[in-house]
């Protein structure tokens, strides 16, 4: 009796939830059904950052300050090391002409040494060639690459490409010796795609002319932000006369002074960094091609490819871990031809599992709570002999009651 | 059948052709435009010179604030009363001073080496005109009492790879101690004092004190020669084996003190990146510091624009000097270059008027300014010897100027004055090193061939070379005229005397020549094929159905033709080749002169000329008088193959001039292209008594006088100077200094200006 009960409640409250879900779980399962592509489909699984600085050169530290700045931010907004690729000609901080050696500083007042420890250069020297670089973007290693220098994104990534150097008309040098044109990125960028090894990509480019850069692109999901427009230079913002040389570039300088604004749980949207660059300061006007973007940038907080999103996949022991994409997929279409009432643990689980909105605590809750009455069910479930339970259960009920008694009493 | 084939194989010549054919048709026009434009242009240079402008990314002049600081002028001052005080010492200053520097060096942690150099005799050697500095070393003759020291200390750059240096020299005469280079002692010590303490430094840098008993440009290029050819036998140099008591004498003076000091080995740092030769300057400024800038080497060869477009950013916008190129002063105050210049700034006006993007005209102020500077950047070019001892690094290819630095009238008691000018100078010297310092190549962004019309501005290469291409471009062409108008006259003489019909076949058999008059005929085959083309023309009669007796008769008379006018330039081919023969030993004699003992300059001309008279006569007699009879009475215009010869020589050695130093060749092409060009028989002149004859006459006589080189000198000393010191030993001593220095315009006098010279005055004495 109670222990139908107890079903009773358990049922209900699964359809309360169901009926608070329903909605949403249906409106996901439409998405499913429309023939769109993937990247709208999958969710945003984890960040990746490429910086690049193409140029080499004691008169060109500012790049490399500029490359080490990014770096800084983007680790300090929780991207972590082994999700960024770092390519740097890294040739100032050993440099003789330099003043500080060992230190690398992006302000004249010297405050903030980018030089410091944890820098993991993942391309160094010669190695910052064009082939290197579209190796990457691609994942066309050699065997023998390791991990940490490949860019291990995949269909749920956002990536943050950014590249600093001397720059042209569609092309970019890379380190006096080559270069990237135009065409190029945006075949390499197709192949990505192609690959599935981008949800988006936010390219920002800091060089002259850096806008003619993006004019082959058309993979969507990609967005692109060129410090300059065609036919215009890109400026330094000061030099320092202690070491010499000019140390930041103007855009990547206004670029930072956004983000230390801001830490990794900020909402600031992709918008209001973009307003931020004013031509007068920039003495450029800073182009964005959005085009090929589908969300409206408004509603895009800058921490989706500055910040990093750490997916947490329950799983329900350890070491058992099912590949979250084919676990729900079989879920979804299961989901359509089983009744409410029989499959309502796995539609509550599926719909948990495909809220893009949720945030991180959220779905720890709802994992936690779907835990507990994942097991409270098993555990009902094993029990075969119902007599013998409710015996039980009557036996352990009338302790239950000796104690009410007793404290009444 | 003949006609047509004929017309489709010659039947429209190219377009070059053509224009080659209407360029020489109208030589005579074309260049008098020409020279003219010649002259124009490089009138012009000043106008369309351009803004320096610093080519190479890497050397960011000025980018850095001076960390010279007063403590380091301090002890620049102490080194200058030190030095000071050992002037007033009269016993052992001369290897004292350079003790004393050494020891200051020591001090400051540099290695410190002394470079013991013997003095070499300036002496013509004909055989290693153009070769290298090393294979100079012929050392028989070096009188071991005579040798200079140089100091040399080097800063290794801390963090460096040691594999480049900077070199900063400072002329200083260690047996007459000079106010003036003591001051340039002292800046260069506070500089160097500064680099030893600084983190920076990517480039050793070397600090060489030259002694300069025996010229600042000896003791550099000796220290430069020992620097580049290392000796491998062990410590002692070659110097130390030729002269063994040398040493002895060093060791008689060894203190602790020397002991410490490495005499053995000669120590070197990289290569050099540039160098820097600081001096003051004895002329004091009467407002302000200054700085002068030289910066020509050996014929006519410049250091990298950017080496001194970094030091003059530096002057100008760190310190506030202000710099100067050398000028010709006498041309500032010459009234045509004035109207000139107004003339100049009155068309750029115009050209504003009608177009404001028009750049075109400057001050005229500043066109005099402009041209006194390009005169006088033309002229040292020209003169092939270098302005300083930074002529001896660019035989290394090394970059290197002389800065001197000019002071403000200041008292000796004035000390904040001195410390203020060390200061400065100081900060300029640090700057500059600084930015050398930044380089990662050579020098090689910016121009190496240029003229300078101010400190920073400059005419390129591409814009200068157009006046000469200008002026020299008549040359070739009139000599092609006069070649096809003689040996076209020839021809048709000889035609006229044996037979009329045999014209009229010509025009018969060519309608395609006949009606573009004889010109064309002519310039349509080269000179050389006019008489193979005549053959030809009659074999086409031949099958051309026409009276074959009137061939043959033609035939005959033609194969004379062919061996006169075909081989006529030959004849005076070979005479300009004797007088160029000539020429070449004529520039071989002083080589033999020098060796008379007791010769005064004037005494040597006059052998010189006297030997050269002689030199000519024997010539001519010898080879070229037994055809000469021979062939001029048969041709009356041998004096036209003769110039035509002489203007094709004249372009050929202007042209190999103008690579070797263009300077020389522009200014020579300015004297010899009118007289090479006017040339003309005076006995033809006189006959014919018109005003235009008889003008012509007087200006090749006037310009045949004034192109004899020793009259040129002369003259132009004389315009530049005055009259009143002009003595005819000074083109000796100027010749002498001309060859000591190794320089090429010795040569392109002796073989090309000379034999040009003679051939012009030989046929204006011709007797036609």
């Amino acid at each position: 009796m109670l222990v139908k009960m107890c079903n009773l409640f358990n049922a209900a409250v699964v359809v309360a939830a169901f009926l608070l879900m329903g909605p949403i779980t249906f409106g996901k399962c439409v998405a499913f059904g429309s023939p769109s592509s993937s990247s709208e489909t999958t969710m945003h699984t984890n960040n990746w950052a490429v910086l690049v600085c193409t140029s080499r050169f004691w008169f060109n530290y500012r790049h490399m300050a500029n490359t080490l700045s990014l770096y800084r931010t983007v680790k300090r907004l929780g991207i972590p090391d082994e999700r960024i690729i770092l390519m740097l000609a890294d040739d100032m901080a050993c440099n003789a002409r330099n003043k500080y050696p060992a230190q690398v500083f992006n302000n004249e007042n010297h405050r903030l040494n980018l030089y410091g420890d944890n820098v993991e250069v993942d391309y160094r020297g010669y190695e910052v060639t064009v082939e290197n670089f579209l190796r990457v973007l691609t994942g066309r290693h050699e065997t023998a690459v390791p991990r940490s220098k490949r860019l291990l994104s995949d269909e749920g990534s956002h990536i943050l490409l950014y590249m600093t150097g001397h720059g042209g008309d569609e092309f970019l040098k890379f380190q006096d010796s080559e270069e990237l044109q135009s065409h190029d990125l945006a075949d390499a960028v197709k192949q990505m795609k192609e690959k599935h090894r981008f949800k988006e990509l936010l390219i920002m480019v800091d060089t002259c002319q850096a806008a003619t850069l993006f004019s082959q692109l058309q993979s969507p999901g990609v967005l692109a932000i060129g410090s300059s427009m065609k036919g215009e230079n890109s400026y330094s913002h000061h030099l320092d006369s202690d070491v010499g040389v000019s140390v930041v570039d103007r855009f990547t300088f206004y670029t930072l002074a956004f983000f230390e604004r801001l830490n990794m749980y900020d909402n600031a949207s992709l918008s209001s960094l973009f307003n931020s660059y004013h031509p007068s300061l920039l003495m450029s006007t800073a182009y964005y091609r959005t085009d090929l973007y589908q969300r409206h940038l408004e509603e895009v907080p800058v921490t989706n490819f500055f910040g990093s999103v750490m997916e947490t996949i329950h799983t329900d022991s350890a070491y058992k871990a099912l590949s979250r994409k084919s676990f729900s997929r079989a879920e979804i279409k299961t989901s359509f031809d089983k009744t409410v009432n029989g499959d309502e643990r796995r539609i509550l689980a599926d719909s948990d599992g495909q809220d893009l909105l949720s945030d991180l605590k959220k779905e720890d809750q709802q994992g936690a709570f779907k835990h507990l009455w994942k097991t409270f069910n098993d555990e009902v479930g094993k029990i075969e002999d119902v007599d013998s339970f409710v015996q039980y259960g009557l036996l352990v009920m009338l302790p239950l009651l000796l104690l009410p008694t007793w404290l009444s009493w | 059948m003949a006609k047509t084939d004929r017309d489709t194989s010659k039947g429209k010549p190219r377009p070059i052709v053509r224009l080659g054919i209407f360029l020489i048709s109208h030589s005579f026009f074309f260049s008098v435009v020409f020279s003219t434009a010649g002259v124009l242009a490089l009138l012009l240079l000043p106008v369309l010179a351009k803004n320096t402008y610093i080519s190479e990314n890497s050397l960011m002049p000025g980018s850095v604030a001076p960390m010279l600081s007063d403590q380091e002028v301090a002890e620049g001052n102490r080194l200058i009363e030190d030095l000071n005080a050992l002037k007033s010492k009269p016993l052992g200053s001369g290897i004292g001073s350079q003790r004393l520097v050494a020891q200051y060096m020591s001090n400051l942690g540099a290695e410190v080496s002394f470079h013991k150099f013997h003095r070499q005799p300036s002496q013509f050697h004909p055989l290693h005109f153009f070769s290298s500095p090393d294979s100079r070393r012929i050392e028989q003759n070096i009188s071991c009492a005579l040798h200079g020291v140089n100091t040399i200390g080097i800063i290794r750059a801390p963090r460096g790879d040691g594999k480049e240096a900077i070199v900063l020299v400072t002329p200083f005469n260690s047996v007459k101690v000079n106010k003036n280079e003591a001051l340039s002692l002292g800046i260069a010590y506070s500089v160097f004092s500064l680099l030893t303490g600084v983190p920076w430094l990517a480039k050793d840098v070397i600090w060489l004190v030259a002694d300069s008993q025996f010229g600042e440009y000896a003791a550099v290029a000796a220290w430069l020669r020992d620097y580049h050819t290392p000796v491998f036998s062990g410590v002692g140099t070659l110097d130390a084996e030729m002269c063994p008591e040398i040493n002895n004498l060093r060791g008689m003076e060894e203190n602790l003190f020397t002991e410490r000091m490495t005499f053995d080995g000669f120590k070197r740092a990289g290569t050099m990146a540039a160098a820097l030769v600081i001096k003051v300057g004895d002329r004091t400024q009467q407002y302000e510091d200054s700085l002068s800038i030289y910066a020509e080497a050996s014929n006519g060869q410049m250091p990298n624009l950017d080496l001194i477009n970094t030091v003059n950013y530096l002057a100008v916008h760190r310190q506030g000097l202000r710099v100067k190129v050398e000028k010709l002063w006498s041309l500032l105050n010459m009234r045509w270059l004035k109207t000139l210049g107004e003339m100049f700034e009155l068309l750029g006006h115009y050209a504003r008027n009608i177009n404001p993007q028009l750049k075109f005209g400057i001050p005229a102020a500043e066109y005099i300014e402009g041209s006194a500077t390009l005169a006088s950047s033309l002229y040292y070019q020209a003169l092939g010897i270098p302005t300083g001892p930074h002529g001896a690094f660019r035989d290394y290819q090394v970059d290197a100027i002389t800065v001197e630095i000019l002071p403000k009238v200041f008292t000796l008691g004035n000390k904040v004055r001195q410390n203020d000018f060390l200061l400065r100078s100081g900060r300029l010297i640090e700057g500059v090193v600084q930015s050398v310092n930044n380089l990662l190549e050579k020098f090689h962004q910016s121009f190496f061939l240029y003229l300078l019309t101010s400190p920073s501005k400059f005419v390129s290469v591409g814009v200068y070379m157009i006046a000469f291409a200008l002026l020299v471009a008549p040359l070739p062409m009139v000599a092609a005229s006069l070649y096809v108008n003689a040996s076209n006259s020839d021809e048709s003489m000889n035609s006229e005397k044996s037979s009329p019909s045999a014209t009229a076949v010509d025009s018969a058999s060519s309608p395609t020549t006949t009606d573009a008059a004889p010109l064309v005929t002519l310039s349509e085959s080269t000179p050389l094929l006019t008489a193979a083309d005549s053959g030809s023309l009659a074999t086409v009669a031949d099958s051309a159905s026409l009276a074959t007796a009137a061939d043959s008769s033609r035939f005959a008379t033609t194969a004379d033709c062919i061996t006169l006018s075909s081989w006529k330039w030959l004849y005076a081919a070979k005479k300009s080749f004797i007088v160029y023969l000539w020429g070449s030993v004529v520039s071989l004699l002083p080589y033999f002169i020098c060796q008379i003992p007791s010769c005064t300059p004037t005494t040597s001309f006059i052998i010189w000329v006297l030997l050269s008279i002689l030199g000519l006569v024997v010539m001519y007699g010898i080879l070229a008088s037994p055809f000469s009879d021979a062939n001029d009475s048969k041709s009356q215009k041998e004096w036209a193959i003769l110039k035509s010869v002489t203007l094709s020589a004249a372009f050929i050695g202007l042209c190999l001039m103008s690579i070797i130093n263009f300077a020389t060749a522009e200014i020579g092409g300015l004297l010899m292209v009118p007289m090479c060009l006017m040339a003309h028989p005076l006995k033809l002149d006189v006959k014919t008594r018109s005003l235009r004859t008889i003008s012509r006459a007087v200006c090749n006589l006037v310009l045949g006088f004034i192109g004899f080189p020793p009259v040129t000198f002369i003259v132009l000393k004389g315009a530049f100077e005055g009259f009143s010191s002009i003595n005819v030993g000074d083109f000796w001593s100027w010749v002498e200094s001309l060859w000591a220095w190794n320089s090429a315009t010795y040569l392109y006098i002796g073989v090309v200006h000379l034999p040009c010279w003679v051939l012009c005055i030989h046929i204006l004495f011709h007797h036609c």
